[in-house]
């Protein structure tokens, strides 16, 4: 028998871990993971309920909560590119002209990456495991243990991410959109979360155990069923329906990569052929023209050598100074980058997904209310908005900011004579038009659904003041930040996986009641309708602090002009009037100097 | 005229691209040759204002190109060597936003301008057609027309002929000799050495970050007239030339035997060899050949 290693399929799985340990992402999440057992080891569920931080009842309890904390998003992030990056980089070619079969390609890619996952996953159940050998006072610890926590992490956490791992990994293949496949993991917590709420919570136990993909009804620790005594002596076992569960995962994982054997060509298809023009470089000949396109070309020359070839190239004006010139370019610039993002496949995936989920909610919603329908309804599509937003700023931040280096277009763009601030505000405005649009559209939802259902009267003011005063400025700043972090940090998976552990640190952070204002610019768990009512008194508050959020979104802003890579004049000034860096800090100070004194004043009112 | 004076960049992986280069380069067609990993590219990034050097001068009519920016680029027409544009933009808009961000604002003139731009680099036809579904020639016809925009007092075009076929490039050379005028500098960066010859009046030959001979191509071809010879030679001859003291400017396959060329500029190589008639390429590898034995 061969050795696997030397197979096509060993090659293929190697390079892919080769890979991964050259990218920035999987050491930040072994961090990421890392940090969060420590963190749960020493102040989590265990202290306040005296349990054994090594008991086999506690692990079990424990994985299937970080399966659910780190399952959509991380997969996604190692899962979903491993062959849009063969064909990105144009090596697609070069492997697939080898003796490559289907299979070998698509499982060594396949398993290369998730064994990264799980590598990288493994360092949550490796870090308590290590830590048994220390304590913190009034800390329970038994005997030191090893193996339950490989045996529960295998079950519990691995075979609950094959199965998305393999979705993802399918989608992202089949679609060859990075995009479409964080679009899905972005809607895997509200999805999960209805799937919990509508139908499992009705099933009993047995179908509920068969049903729930993470197998989180498992073994709860912060259930008050079973006693921490009881819990600290349980010895964990697995009933066959849990053993089915784990089949089940594992069944829908080979259907997915089944289908995508079947689906998936290594032959170049007309479609591909327009994928691959994303490598438009003059060297990248193999993107040759085909048939149709040669005689097209066989065409103008024939027909350009009876026309002959004497026009000449009129002398125009250009006006490249002042706010007008100024003005048109950022109008220009902007609607190119408006029709790029409407080119955006991921958007018909994402938009009507995450709309549906922002007002299913509203749907099952029966009470009524102490103040006003409108004023529920605006408050809690307002409220499901918000994680779509960040996802928004994030992802579609990324890929303005990137897209022109993916696509080479950077040295033409660059050697124009547009600032710097023409460039990002139009990349800005974009993604904030992109996310004021889809507010609309959930606003529009949930005013339909509220006329639907009779929840009147209907109130547009409730939803108006809402949206501009908590959503509006939360966008800004979102998108400002997360221009400022791809400005930073020049990497889009770096920046991508920097925002995911801020915004997990600072959720986990707000949760654990560390939810200050000044620090909470999105206003999460912050705000009552009564606040914007007025009716306590806050509004005035609410509009300082929004004015705080504008103003450190402007500072963002201003530090992403400072710090864009592409040079710019140098000095403060330049020709007697302040250059685009004198400009970029003089609002730099503003801004500094408005948040301080909206910062101070938010302070003072508390 | 550009004027480039002492102009140094080492990259932070420690490579020293240019090592301090100096040329005064007039208006009218320049042509910059040397091979792979000269300085060339580094070069033209720093004149089209895309990357700092580490010293140095960049000057054309009072604009300092290193601290002014947005000034030369006012004056920039630039084709990279390696380029991109939107696939899902048409080739009409393509030139429409680059001649936008160019300050073209007129509605009027900017489309007259991109009629006469298309119609130059013949994709009249193709102005309604997605980019993405061009071909490489088709592609490097559009960058040329978006570098021709705005009249820039200097074009930049680097490896402009790369993916071009036979009748493309010779409607590019003669676009961009008329374009070439008293009033503009054109540099065309290449390793192809008879598009120098064929077009421009003024050439410098860079190897290793240094200008390693500057003049006309006339003055190239004058300096070695005499020194050429040619013979075509079995293969195993041609081994034995090779370890002797001749220089050896060229070799290639004739008719199953091998044209030799070699630069001797006191004697006649052997008896076998003629004397040939000297080309720019011959220039180019014997000076090529110089610098690589010096260093």
């Amino acid at each position: 028998m061969r050795n696997p290693a030397h197979t096509t399929f060993g090659a293929i799985f190697q390079t892919e871990v080769l890979l991964n340990s050259k990218r920035v992402a999987p050491y930040l999440m072994a961090l990421l993971f890392g940090g969060n057992a420590f963190l749960w080891w020493g102040w989590g569920p265990a202290e306040s309920r005296g349990l054994a931080v090594n008991s086999e009842g506690f692990i079990a309890g424990m994985l299937p909560v970080f399966s659910f904390m780190t399952l959509p998003l991380f997969t996604a992030l190692i899962m979903c590119d491993p062959v849009i990056r063969d064909f990105r980089t144009g090596i697609a070619p070069l492997i697939f002209s080898k003796p490559v079969s289907r299979a070998a390609y698509l499982l060594g890619k396949f398993t290369g990456n998730f064994f990264v996952l799980v590598c990288c996953q493994m360092v949550f159940p490796l870090t308590f495991m290590l830590l048994q050998g220390f304590r913190r006072p009034n800390m329970i610890v038994q005997p030191v243990s090893v193996l339950p926590y490989f045996k529960h992490f295998l079950l519990l956490v691995v075979i609950s991410h094959l199965a998305l791992a393999a979705f993802h990994f399918t989608v992202g293949t089949l679609t060859r959109n990075a995009k479409i496949v964080y679009g899905l993991a972005a809607s895997f917590y509200p999805l999960y979360i209805t799937y919990q709420v509508v139908l499992l919570k009705k099933l009993p136990p047995r179908w509920r155990s068969f049903l729930d993909p993470l197998l989180m009804n498992f073994l709860n620790v912060h259930s008050q069923e079973r006693s921490a005594e009881q819990l600290n002596q349980l010895a964990v076992s697995y009933s066959a329906d849990a053993i089915a569960n784990r089949a089940l995962m594992i069944l829908i994982a080979a259907v997915c990569l089944a289908i995508l054997y079947v689906r998936f060509s290594m032959n170049e298809s007309d479609d591909e052929r327009q994928i691959t023009t994303v490598n438009l470089a003059a060297s990248a000949d193999w993107l040759d023209a085909g048939a149709e396109s040669f005689s097209f070309a066989q065409a103008i020359r024939t027909e350009e050598l009876t026309r002959g070839n004497a026009v000449v190239i009129p002398k125009v004006g250009a006006t490249t100074e002042g706010v007008r010139a100024h003005l048109k370019q950022l109008v220009a610039a902007l609607g190119i980058e408006l029709r790029l993002l409407a080119a955006e496949r991921s958007l018909v995936v994402l938009v009507p997904l995450a709309t549906l989920l922002c007002v299913v909610g509203m749907a099952a919603y029966e009470a009524v209310p102490d103040g006003s329908y409108t004023a529920v309804y605006a408050t809690r599509t307002a409220e499901s908005l918000l994680l779509f937003l960040v996802a928004i700023a994030v992802f579609y931040t990324g890929e303005a900011m990137h897209r022109d280096r993916e696509l080479r277009v950077e040295p033409v763009l660059w050697s124009a004579p547009a600032p710097n601030f023409v460039m990002l505000l139009s990349k800005f405005s974009a993604t904030l038009l992109l996310s004021i649009c889809f507010s609309l559209l959930v606003c529009l939802t949930a005013i339909a659904l509220q006329l639907i259902r009779g929840h009147t009267p209907l109130e547009i003011s409730a939803y108006l003041t809402t949206y501009s005063l908590v959503l509006l400025p939360s966008m800004v700043f979102l998108i400002a930040a997360a221009t400022a972090l791809n400005v930073l940090l020049r990497d889009k998976y770096l920046a991508y996986a920097v925002s995911f552990a801020i915004g997990i640190g600072l959720f986990y952070l707000y949760n654990q009641g560390y939810n200050d204002r000044l620090y909470n610019p999105v206003l999460y768990g912050l705000w009552t309708p009564s606040d914007l009512t007025g009716e306590a008194g806050s509004l005035s508050q609410l509009i300082t602090h929004r004015i705080y959020c504008l103003a450190v979104a402007t500072l963002f802003f201003s530090l992403a002009n400072l710090f864009f890579e592409r040079k710019a004049t140098k000095g403060l000034r330049s020709n007697g009037r302040l250059s685009s860096t004198g400009w970029a800090i003089l609002i730099m100070l503003l801004s500094t100097v408005i948040a301080l004194i909206a910062g101070l004043m938010i302070n003072i009112r508390m | 005229m550009l004027s480039i004076k002492e102009l140094k960049k080492t990259y932070p992986s420690g490579v020293q691209a240019l090592k301090g280069i100096s040329l005064e380069i007039p208006s009218g067609m320049f042509g910059l040759l040397g091979p792979n990993g000269a300085g060339k590219t580094t070069l033209m990034k720093i004149a089209a204002t895309l990357l700092d050097p580490d010293s140095g001068i960049v000057e054309l009519e009072g604009v300092d190109f290193i601290a002014d920016k947005n000034a030369a680029r006012r004056m920039l027409g630039y084709l990279p060597q390696e380029f991109g544009l939107y696939p899902t933009l048409t080739a009409e808009q393509t030139l429409n936003y680059l001649a936008k961000l160019k300050g073209v604002i007129e509605v009027k003139e900017r489309k007259a301008l991109i009629d006469a731009l298309l119609e130059r680099v013949n994709l009249s036809s193709a102005r309604k057609q997605k980019v993405g579904g061009f071909s490489g020639g088709m592609r490097q016809r559009l960058g040329i027309a978006q570098a021709l925009m705005g009249q820039p007092k200097l074009i930049i075009v680097d490896e402009p002929t790369a993916g071009l076929d036979p009748e493309e490039r010779v409607r590019f050379h003669n676009l961009i000799s008329e374009i070439a005028s008293e009033n503009t500098v054109v540099i065309l960066s290449t390793h192809i050495v008879s598009d120098v010859s064929n077009l421009c009046e003024r050439m410098a030959i860079m190897r290793k970050g240094e200008i390693i001979a500057s003049c006309t191509p006339q003055e190239a071809i004058s300096q070695i007239t005499g020194a050429v010879w040619e013979a075509d030679l079995p293969r195993e001859k041609v081994s034995a030339l090779k370890k002797s003291r001749l220089k050896i400017v060229s070799t290639q396959m004739f008719e199953g035997r091998v044209r030799v060329r070699v630069y001797s500029k006191v004697e006649r190589p052997g008896e076998e060899f003629s004397p040939a008639t000297p080309s720019l390429e011959d220039y180019y590898f014997s000076v090529a050949g110089q610098s690589e034995s010096v260093n």
